[in-house]
C-alpha cells in the first residue's frame, strides 16, 4: 500500500498531503489537518454532517476519495465566513435559534450556502428540498428551515444579489 | 480498506488498467456506492481505477439522438434543459435518488453497472429504449439496457469492460414521460417501489404506444407493458396530465399505484 | 414580572462555536501518540464463549494492545441490578456484545486485528421475544440472577428483572361498576435515539496512576462511579471531561465506550479514542425498548373510567440496563392523566437475547401513552363521545392525586388540551374524505436529583458559572445562566460557563430527566442569594450604609444614590479576602407519596409535573396508506419559560422524533439479528417528513423550579405516536396498534375492511 502525494486546495489555501490511497476526504480533513468543523457520523452519505463544498457544490466529504479532490476548490464550514459577508448564515442559524446540539450545523450551513448561491430567495418548500440531505435529530428543522429562509432574505437583498 | 489508486487519462488505458487487474479492480465514477460497499465489505478491490480524468465521459449531447456520457452526475440530468420536457421523468427519478450531496457526485454510469434493483433512473432509461456502450480491449459493443441488466449488482459487463455511454432516441413530437416513487420516506429514500412510463400519441390524440417499467419489485427493474394501446382521446388526455404532473417532495404512492394497476 | 433577561429568546452561549465549527466535540477530541480503540463483538445471540485466540491478531503490525475477559477486573457492574461486565467472559448474550477490544496506530490496522480474532462459540437456545422469554420453562440468559447484587426493593424472576406495580382502591369492584369493559392489546417497536454524533471517547492516564476520560456523556459523575467500579480504582483517580456533545436523548447516560478506552489505554500506555459506527449504534448500544401493552379500562354510559388494569412488558436486551426503573415509570404514564380511583398497573423488563436498550427520552413515556391514549379514542367512538369530551371528564385537575397519591399542583392540563384543539380546528374533526385529526395529552415528571453550581464575580464584572452538568444540546445551561444573570442583573453575555469536568466541577445529578434548567436554575438561584448577600456586605461600608440598604442595579450595587460596579467590587474582594464565590446547591424536595400502593417500584412520583397535549391533522391515502402529517400542534404547560425559542425547539424536536418512532423508524431484529443496522435503512425523518408544529405555551407556575418553570425536553417525545394513530382513525375508520405506522400496515387495514364489508 503505498502512500501519494496530494496537493489539496482547501479554503483558499494549498495544502500538500501524503496519504493512502483509500483515506477520503472527510479523514484527511480531521485527522491529517485538524479541520474537525466538519463532522463525522454515519460514513454512509446518508446523514450529512460531514458536507463540504467541492467546486461550489455540497458533496458528502465521506464518500469521496482525497484523491479525487486535486484540483478542486474545497471549503469547509471553516473556510464559509472567510468567502466574505457570508457568516449571514451563520447569524441567521444563531438568531432564529436554529442551533441545539450544533453537531449537523456546519453541514447544514454548507448545504445551505451551496443552495443559497442558486436560489438567492427561496421558498419553504425549496428549502426543505435542498436540506434533505441533512439529518437532525434535535430542532425538527423548523428554526433551522426558517434561519436559510431569513439568510436568503438579507442576502438576497444585501450582498447576495450582486456578489454571485 | 487499501488499495492502489490509478488515474487514467483516456478510455484506452482505463480499459487496460482494467485488463491488467481483472476482478481486483473497480472503476470508480462519482464513488458513492462503491465506498460504500467497501466499507461494508462486500467489496475489497485492490486497485481503483478512477474515471475523472478521463475526458468525454461527462457530457450530455442531445442534438437529435440522445447520449449521455457514463459520468453525467444525478444533478446534471436535473438540470439538463434538454430534459425538462418531454423526457422529464429523467429529471424526475434523479431528483429523488439520496440528497443533493450524494446527486451532485452520483453518476448514470455508476447507477446502472451498480444494478440496484431500486436504481430510480433505470426504469426511466428502460422505458426510453436506451443502449449502452461498453468498451473493452477489443473494442466498443452496445447492448440493450434491458438485455444489459442480469439481476441485483449483476450486469453483462465484463471485467475489463467500461461502460462509457448511454444513449436513447430522441423524443418523438406528442411523447412524454413520468416517474414516481414510494417509499417510508420522502427523501433519502431507497424505492419500496418506482415507476417510469413512456407514453405517444399519434395525429388523433390516440395512445400510439405506452411503456412502463418497475424498480425495485423483482431482481432488477422490469419493463412490465411494451406495447402499442388502443384507447379514445378523452383517456389519452387524462394519461397527459398524469404524465406531467410534478410530484411534489419527490413522489406519491397513489399515481405510482395507479399506473401499475393502468386505473384512470 | 418584568426581567432584564429571563423569559427572552436570548441566543445561546454556545451557539457561535458550533455555527463556526470551532467548538469540540467528543468525536473531534484527539491527543498526541493517540491509538484508535475497536471493539470485537459476539456474532452469536446466545452461546457458550468456549475458546478465544488472540495471538495472531497481538502479532499483527500497528496493533499495540488487545483486551479480553481475563485482562480486565471481574467485575459485574449496572444501574439496578448489576448484571454486566466489560467484556464477555464465558457467555454471549446477543450479537453485538463486546468480547476483546484492540488499540492500534490506525482503523486499518485496528480492523484487521479484530478480523484475525477468533472466537469459538456453543450455541444456547437463544430467546428473542418477551412472550417466549416469560414463558414456563424458558431458557435463561442469567442463570445466576439470584446471585447478582440488585436495587433490594425489585422484584426478580428468571428472565424478569423487575416487576413493578401501582395498585390504588379496587379494580374488580371498579369494573363491576362499569358499564363497559375495554381490552386491547398494542405494540412499539425498538428505536433508536438518533444522535448525530456517535459515541466517543478519548482515555489517557498518567504517571500518577489518574485516567482522565473525554467523554460525550450526559452524566460525567456517573462514568467516573462507574468506572471506578470497572478499573477498581478510587473515583478520585478518574476524571471525566465533557466536551461539545452532539445530542444524547438519553442514550449516552451509561457507560459505553468510556470503559473501553480506559482499559485499552492503560494496556497500551497510550491514549486510546474509541469512536462508535452507525453498525455499532444500531446493533449494540442502548435504544428505546420495544414493548407489548395490555389495557383493560372500565367506564360507565357517561364517560366516566372506574377502573384500569394495565401490563406492559419491556424487552430490555440481555442486561437490565434501564429496564426496572423504565418499567416502574411505565405504570404511572399508564394510569394516563385521569382520576381513575381503582387501579393495577404493572411494568415488567424482561431479558431477551438483544441488545440491551436504555432510556431514550420519557423513557415508557412513548410507548405506555400510545397504548393508553389510542384506547382513550377506541373508548370514546364505542360510547359515540367526542374524544375531546371524554378527556375533559376524565383528566386530573388542581388537587387531584396521582396514581400513588401525590397530590397534584399547578395542573394546566385542561388548558393544554382545550388551546391545542381550538389550535387544530377540533370542531371539524373529519375535514374531508380521507383526512382526520386526534389529540392526545399526558404529564410527565421534572427528575429530581442534586446541582451544585460556583460562581465567581471576575475582577472585570462578567461573572463565572461553573456546573458539573454537561450541555447537551437543550440549552438548559443557557437557561439556568439567563436566572444567574437576571437574579444579578447583569446580561446573558456576562456570563461564561464552566462544565463536567468531574476534577473541577461541582457535582451535577446529569444532563437527565428534563432536569438541568430546573435544578441548576434554582443552584444558580441559591449562588446568587449568597453572592449578593457578599457583595451587600462589601459595598455597604464604602457605600456608607448598611448592608440591608443595598441593592442590585444594573451591574451596580446601589444605595443611597451612590454605587459600586461589580467589577469594583470584585477587585475589591481581591485586595481584602479570596474573591467573591459562592457554591449554590438544590435538590428537589421528595414528593409525597402513598407507599402502600406500590411494589417494587423505582420511581412512585412524578416530581413537579409536567402537562401536555398535542393534536395533528393527517390525510391518508386510501389505496396506498400513504400517511401526511398536515398540521401538528401542541400545547405545553412549562410553568415559566425561561427561553420560549429553545423551549419551542425543544418541542418542534420532540416531536420530530416522535413522529419518526411513530410513521418510520424501527431496528428490525431477525433471528437475533439486527436486519438494518445502517442510516439507509433506519429511517430517520428528513426535512421533508416533518411538518411544521405549532406550539403553544401554557405557564402554570410549577412549586419547586425557579421562577416556576417545569421540565421541558422529553415531554414532547412523547404523544405523537398517539396522537398520530388517533388522527389516522379519524381519517380512515382503521385503528392500528402497532408502531411504527407504516403505510402498508394502513393499506391492509383498509383493504381487511373492504374485504369484509364486500362478504356481508
Amino acid at each position: 500500500m503505498s502512500r501519494i502525494a496530494l496537493a489539496l486546495t482547501i479554503n483558499g489555501q494549498r495544502h500538500d498531503v501524503l496519504t493512502e490511497a483509500h483515506r477520503t476526504l472527510l479523514d484527511v480533513l480531521r485527522a491529517d489537518l485538524g479541520l474537525t468543523g466538519t463532522k463525522e457520523n454515519c460514513l454512509e452519505g446518508e446523514c450529512g454532517v460531514c458536507t463540504v463544498l467541492l467546486d461550489g457544490m455540497a458533496v458528502d466529504s465521506c464518500l469521496l476519495l482525497a484523491a479525487q479532490c486535486q484540483g478542486r476548490e474545497i471549503v469547509t464550514i471553516e473556510g464559509v465566513s472567510s468567502r466574505g459577508g457570508d457568516d449571514v448564515l451563520a447569524r441567521a442559524f444563531i438568531d432564529c435559534g436554529a442551533v441545539q446540539c450544533g453537531y449537523c450545523i456546519p453541514g447544514m450551513i454548507i448545504s445551505a450556502t451551496a443552495f443559497l448561491d442558486e436560489h438567492p430567495s427561496p421558498s419553504e418548500a425549496e428549502v426543505r428540498e435542498a436540506l434533505a440531505g441533512n439529518l437532525c435529530r434535535c430542532t425538527g428543522y423548523q428554526k433551522i428551515v426558517d434561519a436559510v429562509l431569513a439568510a436568503g432574505r438579507t442576502s438576497g437583498t444585501e450582498t447576495r444579489g450582486d456578489a454571485r | 480498506m487499501s488499495f492502489d489508486f490509478h488515474e487514467p487519462a483516456s478510455i484506452a488505458e482505463a480499459v487496460a488498467l482494467a485488463a491488467r487487474f481483472g476482478t481486483e479492480a473497480r472503476f470508480l465514477a462519482g464513488g458513492t456506492d462503491l465506498l460504500v460497499q467497501i466499507r461494508r465489505k462486500r467489496v475489497a478491490p485492490r486497485h481503483v481505477v478512477s474515471l475523472h480524468r478521463v475526458p468525454g465521459l461527462d457530457t450530455i449531447d442531445a442534438n437529435g439522438e440522445i447520449r449521455l456520457g457514463a459520468l453525467v452526475t444525478h444533478r446534471a440530468l436535473e438540470r439538463a434543459p434538454a430534459f425538462q420536457g418531454a423526457l422529464r421523468a429523467l429529471v424526475e427519478g434523479a431528483r429523488v435518488v439520496g440528497g443533493h450531496q450524494i446527486r451532485n457526485v452520483g453518476t448514470v454510469g455508476g447507477n446502472i453497472v451498480n444494478a440496484s434493483p431500486a436504481a430510480d433512473v433505470v426504469p426511466v432509461l428502460l422505458v426510453l429504449d436506451a443502449a449502452v456502450t461498453c468498451v473493452g480491449p477489443n473494442g466498443a459493443r452496445e447492448m440493450k439496457l434491458d438485455e444489459f441488466l442480469l439481476g441485483p449488482g449483476e450486469t453483462a459487463l465484463r471485467p475489463d469492460e467500461l461502460l462509457t455511454s448511454i444513449r436513447f432516441p430522441a423524443p418523438a413530437l406528442r411523447s412524454a414521460t413520468g416517474f414516481l416513487k414510494a417509499g417510508r420516506r420522502r427523501a433519502m429514500e431507497i424505492s419500496v417501489v418506482c415507476v417510469a412510463v413512456w407514453l405517444s400519441l399519434d395525429g388523433d390524440d390516440r395512445c400510439a404506444g405506452v411503456r412502463i417499467s418497475l424498480g425495485a419489485v423483482g431482481p432488477r427493474a422490469l419493463r412490465s407493458c411494451d406495447r402499442p394501446v388502443e384507447s379514445s382521446p378523452r383517456t389519452v388526455s387524462r394519461s397527459r396530465t398524469s404524465a406531467h404532473r410534478q410530484p411534489t417532495g419527490g413522489f406519491s404512492w397513489k399515481h405510482s399505484f395507479r399506473a401499475r394497476s393502468g386505473q384512470r | 414580572m418584568k426581567t432584564r433577561v429571563l423569559g427572552k429568546s436570548l441566543p445561546r452561549f454556545d451557539a457561535p462555536g458550533k455555527v463556526t465549527g470551532t467548538l469540540v466535540y467528543a468525536a473531534d477530541f484527539s491527543l498526541p501518540g493517540m491509538l484508535v480503540g475497536k471493539v470485537f463483538r459476539s456474532t452469536e445471540a446466545h452461546a457458550r464463549l468456549a475458546h478465544l485466540d488472540t495471538t495472531r491478531a497481538n502479532g499483527l503490525p500497528g496493533v499495540r494492545g488487545i483486551i479480553t475477559a481475563a485482562d480486565v477486573p471481574d467485575v459485574r457492574y449496572g444501574g439496578a441490578v448489576k448484571d454486566e461486565t466489560v467484556l464477555a467472559r464465558d457467555r454471549v448474550r446477543y450479537v453485538g456484545q463486546p468480547i476483546a477490544a484492540v488499540a492500534a496506530t490506525t482503523l486499518e490496522a485496528a480492523e484487521a486485528a479484530l478480523a484475525a480474532i477468533v472466537a469459538t462459540y456453543e450455541p444456547l437456545t437463544p430467546v428473542f421475544d418477551v412472550e417466549t422469554a416469560t414463558a414456563p420453562d424458558a431458557p435463561l440468559l442469567h442463570p445466576d440472577w439470584r446471585t447478582y447484587t440488585a436495587m433490594p426493593i425489585l422484584h426478580r424472576e428468571g428472565n424478569v428483572c423487575n416487576r413493578a406495580r401501582i395498585v390504588a382502591g379496587d379494580v374488580e369492584r371498579g369494573f363491576a361498576e362499569a358499564d363497559r369493559i375495554f381490552e386491547h392489546r398494542f405494540r412499539t417497536a425498538m428505536v433508536h435515539q438518533g444522535y448525530t454524533e456517535p459515541r466517543a471517547a478519548v482515555a489517557q492516564w498518567d504517571s500518577a496512576g489518574t485516567v482522565t476520560v473525554w467523554s460525550n456523556t450526559q452524566l460525567p459523575f456517573e462514568i467516573q462511579n462507574t468506572l471506578a467500579e470497572i478499573l477498581a480504582i478510587a473515583p478520585s483517580k478518574i476524571r471525566v471531561v465533557v466536551p461539545g456533545i452532539g445530542g444524547g436523548f438519553g442514550g449516552k447516560l451509561r457507560v459505553g465506550v468510556e470503559h473501553v478506552a480506559a482499559l485499552l489505554a492503560k494496556r497500551a500506555g497510550r491514549p486510546v479514542k474509541v469512536l462508535t459506527t452507525a453498525e455499532e449504534e444500531l446493533t449494540a448500544a442502548y435504544p428505546r425498548q420495544a414493548t407489548i401493552v395490555e389495557l383493560k379500562t372500565g367506564v360507565t354510559r357517561d364517560g366516566r373510567i372506574t377502573a384500569k388494569h394495565g401490563r406492559i412488558w419491556f424487552d430490555t436486551g440481555a442486561f437490565a440496563g434501564s429496564g426496572p426503573g423504565v418499567a416502574s415509570v411505565a405504570t404511572l404514564v399508564l394510569a394516563g392523566p385521569y382520576r381513575i380511583p381503582n387501579l393495577d398497573l404493572e411494568g415488567h423488563a424482561v431479558y431477551t437475547n438483544k441488545t440491551n436498550c436504555g432510556s431514550f427520552r420519557a423513557p415508557s413515556g412513548p410507548q405506555s401513552n400510545f397504548a393508553v391514549e389510542s384506547q382513550m379514542d377506541i373508548i370514546a367512538d364505542a360510547l359515540g363521545l367526542d374524544p375531546l369530551d371524554f378527556r375533559l371528564k376524565n383528566i386530573v385537575r388542581e388537587g387531584d392525586e396521582g396514581p400513588t397519591g401525590q397530590v397534584l399542583n399547578a395542573v394546566g392540563l385542561e388548558e393544554c388540551l382545550v388551546k391545542a384543539a381550538d389550535a387544530i380546528g377540533w370542531n371539524d374533526r373529519r375535514p374531508g374524505r380521507w383526512r382526520g385529526k386526534g389529540l392526545a395529552c399526558g404529564r410527565w415528571t421534572t427528575t429530581g436529583g442534586s446541582s451544585g453550581v460556583y460562581v465567581k464575580i471576575n475582577t472585570d464584572g462578567t461573572i463565572a458559572l461553573n456546573t458539573g452538568a454537561a450541555e447537551i444540546g437543550t440549552a438548559a445551561l443557557t437557561g439556568a445562566a439567563q436566572v444567574l444573570a437576571e437574579e444579578l442583573s447583569v446580561d446573558l453575555e456576562d456570563i461564561n460557563v464552566v462544565s463536567a469536568d468531574t476534577f473541577s466541577t461541582p457535582f451535577d445529578f446529569g444532563a437527565q430527566g428534563s432536569r438541568t434548567a430546573f435544578a441548576v436554575g434554582n443552584a444558580c438561584r441559591a449562588a446568587a442569594v449568597d453572592l449578593t448577600r457578599q457583595l451587600y456586605a462589601l459595598a455597604a461600608p464604602h457605600l456608607g450604609v448598611e448592608p440591608e440598604a443595598c441593592a442590585l442595579r444594573d451591574k451596580h450595587v446601589v444605595a443611597d444614590g451612590k454605587s459600586l460596579s461589580l467589577a469594583e467590587l470584585a477587585r475589591l474582594s481581591q485586595a481584602t479576602g479570596g474573591g467573591l464565590i459562592a457554591h449554590g446547591t438544590f435538590i428537589a424536595p421528595p414528593t409525597p407519596y402513598d407507599t402502600k400502593r406500590v411494589e417494587s417500584h423505582a420511581y412512585p412520583a412524578f416530581h413537579s409535573p409536567s402537562f401536555h397535549a398535542h393534536a395533528a391533522e393527517v390525510s391518508v391515502d386510501p389505496e396506498t396508506g400513504e400517511i401526511t402529517v398536515e398540521n401538528y400542534v401542541v400545547a405545553q404547560d412549562v410553568g415559566f419559560a425561561m427561553n420560549p425559542t429553545y423551549i419551542e425547539g425543544q418541542i418542534e424536536g420532540g416531536v420530530a422524533q416522535g413522529l419518526g418512532q411513530a410513521l418510520s423508524e424501527e431496528i428490525v431484529y431477525d433471528g437475533g439479528r439486527v436486519r438494518n443496522p445502517n442510516l439507509t435503512d433506519y429511517k430517520m425523518p428528513t426535512t421533508l417528513d416533518v411538518p411544521r408544529v405549532q406550539t403553544i405555551l401554557v405557564q402554570h407556575p410549577s412549586l419547586v423550579g425557579p421562577y416556576g418553570a417545569k421540565g421541558v425536553g422529553e415531554p414532547p417525545n412523547i404523544e405523537p405516536p398517539a396522537t398520530v394513530a388517533n388522527a389516522i382513525a379519524a381519517a380512515t375508520g382503521v385503528r392500528i396498534t402497532s408502531l411504527p405506522i407504516t403505510a402498508e400496515k394502513v393499506a391492509l387495514a383498509l383493504r381487511d375492511v373492504t374485504a369484509r364489508s364486500a362478504e356481508s
